[in-house]
């Protein structure tokens, strides 16, 4: 008698010290009057003098005890809130034996175990999927590197060629225009015309494989950028008049010397003016705004062509990407125009962007730092 | 070089599941331009060999160990750009866990060193099924596959393995290693003609240099 009694204290303390079970010894009314550690552990709270209702995450309100009392061989699955802030729940058993409520709460070991091996499981994937996509990373950026190298070089090496067949064609053009007839002649102004295109092409692929190859550098000096914007324009003027385009051109002159690569900011003015020209109905403006204020300088060119939908000025500054607003005059270009624009405009720290709703024109502006420039 | 006070605290901070207090340890490591194999063997590999034994030892909960384990998968990303990153010697080798091999750490090391080494170094993680195995070992055509064991008890899964490649691929070079043969077992591997067992990531570097 007296060792059964010994055995009943061993296992009441081992239960209440240590034992991986809730348990809860309420009043009437369920406020808590005994617990063990393992519920002040995982609450981290004292818990008496609380009321079991509040242990509990109960959002809708359903919590009654005198519910909950009803069949004392069954188990309700209830949340309580931890101390660690994430909800635990527990599959509990109320009893009433006299006065008092006693509350046992126990986990759902198999169900633990389950998401146990699942989420070494997912975590093993997780990792072995991250070395994978390391690893094809790094193939990618590989396979792109030797596509820039392969591009840089074909580019290079046909530029002496066409500059050769353009030299030649002109030559001819205006030397043997006696000993041709209008056909003939007319087949050499196409290769020209060709030729000059695919230099152009060639040109901006030795751009873009030295951007993505990350060997694109700039020359800064001091330039007057009206003048800079003058030179670009003289292009663009030729162009212009072929569509009776009228180029209205809102230049500060008294603008300050600013520090820039010119050439490359002047390419910038050329490939935004001129894709506003292809893109202006014929006999139409196009105007031109060069301007700046205390941080910048300013430029802005606007057209009153077809205009763009949100997705394709997402696609404007991707290579070879040709959105669906038509030149007004069929005019060819690469695709790579903007991307090397939106390059030489990053790389003097600035900004570019686009203005544009279908039907209504483009505005495409950029700014870039007066102080570094 | 690693020194004795930087690893007490990163198997400190691995055992109380510090993970960013080992990350800290591991980017600064990097940070210093530490020798990737010596990241691999004198830290990874060894703080996880200790975990192994703390357990075993029932020192540690098995919760510690996959806490342990899954922080330092975690960690061998911060080296990957700088691992895959190396010169290619147009080499490759896959590298597997037999089925209902659950530890996979081992042998994601060894695909790592691989890789450090110029070789493709493909990772087909834990329980990984005959069949699958097989079929990528056909779409990869690999000039080594590997085979990693941590519970000695899956050793008659690993034999399915080497008899399902040795069927298919009779010439293949097979390499075995793991933890699991520190109880035995190397000599039953030792039977199927072709096949190495490799003791530690420092003997697979030899193997591999020799190769």
């Amino acid at each position: 008698m007296e060792e059964d009694q010994h055995i009943s204290l061993e296992t009441t303390a081992y239960f209440k010290d240590r034992a991986p079970l809730l348990f809860f010894l309420l009043s009437d009314g369920g406020q808590i009057v005994d617990t063990n550690q393992y519920a002040k552990a995982i609450t981290g709270r004292h818990l008496i003098g609380e009321n079991i209702k509040d242990v509990m995450v109960d959002f809708n309100d359903s919590f009654h005890l005198s519910a909950l009392l009803k069949d004392s061989s069954k188990e309700h699955l209830l949340n309580i809130s931890t101390a660690s802030d994430l909800p635990q729940s527990f599959y509990f058993s109320f009893k009433k034996i006299i006065n008092q409520i006693v509350v046992f709460g126990r986990l759902d070991t198999e169900e633990l175990e389950i998401m146990r091996k699942e989420l070494v499981s997912l975590n093993q994937e997780l990792s072995n999927l991250m070395r994978a996509l390391h690893k094809s990373n790094v193939q990618l950026k590989r396979l792109n590197e030797e596509k820039n190298r392969f591009l840089g070089m074909a580019a290079h090496d046909l530029r002496k060629p066409i500059s050769l067949i353009i030299a030649y064609s002109e030559f001819l053009i205006e030397e043997a225009q006696d000993l041709l007839n209008t056909d003939q002649i007319g087949f050499l102004n196409t290769i020209n015309a060709s030729c000059v295109f695919m230099k152009y092409l060639v040109d901006d692929f030795l751009d873009v494989s030295a951007i993505e190859a990350g060997r694109f550098e700039l020359d800064l000096q001091p330039a007057i950028i009206c003048e800079v914007l003058a030179n670009s324009l003289r292009l663009n003027r030729l162009q212009a008049d072929k569509k009776g385009i009228d180029l209205q051109v809102n230049s500060d002159e008294s603008l300050p010397p600013i520090i820039i690569d010119a050439p490359k900011i002047e390419q910038a003015m050329t490939n935004l003016v001129s894709n506003a020209i292809e893109h202006a109905s014929p006999d139409s403006l196009v105007s031109i705004s060069l301007a700046c204020d205390q941080q910048f300088l300013i430029f802005a060119v606007k057209d009153n062509g077809p205009g763009m939908s949100p997705d394709e000025m997402g696609k404007l500054f991707k290579p070879f990407e040709k959105t669906s607003a038509k030149k007004t005059a069929g005019e060819k270009s690469t695709g790579l125009g903007m991307l090397i624009t939106r390059k030489v405009i990053e790389a003097h720290d600035g900004k570019i962007w686009v203005d544009s709703k279908v039907g209504e024109g483009t505005m495409v502006n950029f700014k870039i730092p007066m102080a570094k420039g | 070089m690693i020194d004795e006070k930087c690893y007490k605290t990163y198997l400190t901070s691995l055992l109380d599941g510090k993970r960013s207090k080992c990350r800290d340890i591991v980017q600064k490591l990097l940070d210093e331009k530490i020798d990737l194999k010596r990241l691999y063997t004198d830290l990874f590999q060894r703080s996880m060999y200790r975990v192994g034994k703390l357990w075993e030892n029932n020192r540690i909960t098995v919760a510690k160990e996959h806490l342990a384990t899954s922080i330092t998968e975690s960690l061998l990303s911060l080296a990957y750009p700088s691992i895959f990153a190396g010169e290619r010697i147009g080499k490759k080798v896959v590298i597997s866990c037999a089925a209902n091999e659950f530890h996979q750490i081992g042998g994601k090391l060894v695909a790592d060193i691989f890789e450090l080494n110029g070789w493709d170094g493909y990772f087909l993680g834990a329980n990984s099924p005959v069949e699958d195995t097989a079929r990528f070992i056909h779409e990869t055509q690999p000039d080594v596959v590997g085979f990693s064991l941590s519970i000695l008890s899956n050793l008659d899964h690993l034999k399915q393995a080497i008899e399902a490649v040795r069927s298919d691929f009779p010439n293949m070079d097979l390499l075995i290693g793991g933890q699991a043969f520190r109880w035995g077992g190397i000599d039953t591997i030792k039977q199927y003609a072709g096949t190495e067992y490799i003791q530690s990531l420092d003997d697979l570097e030899k193997m591999i240099s020799g190769m």
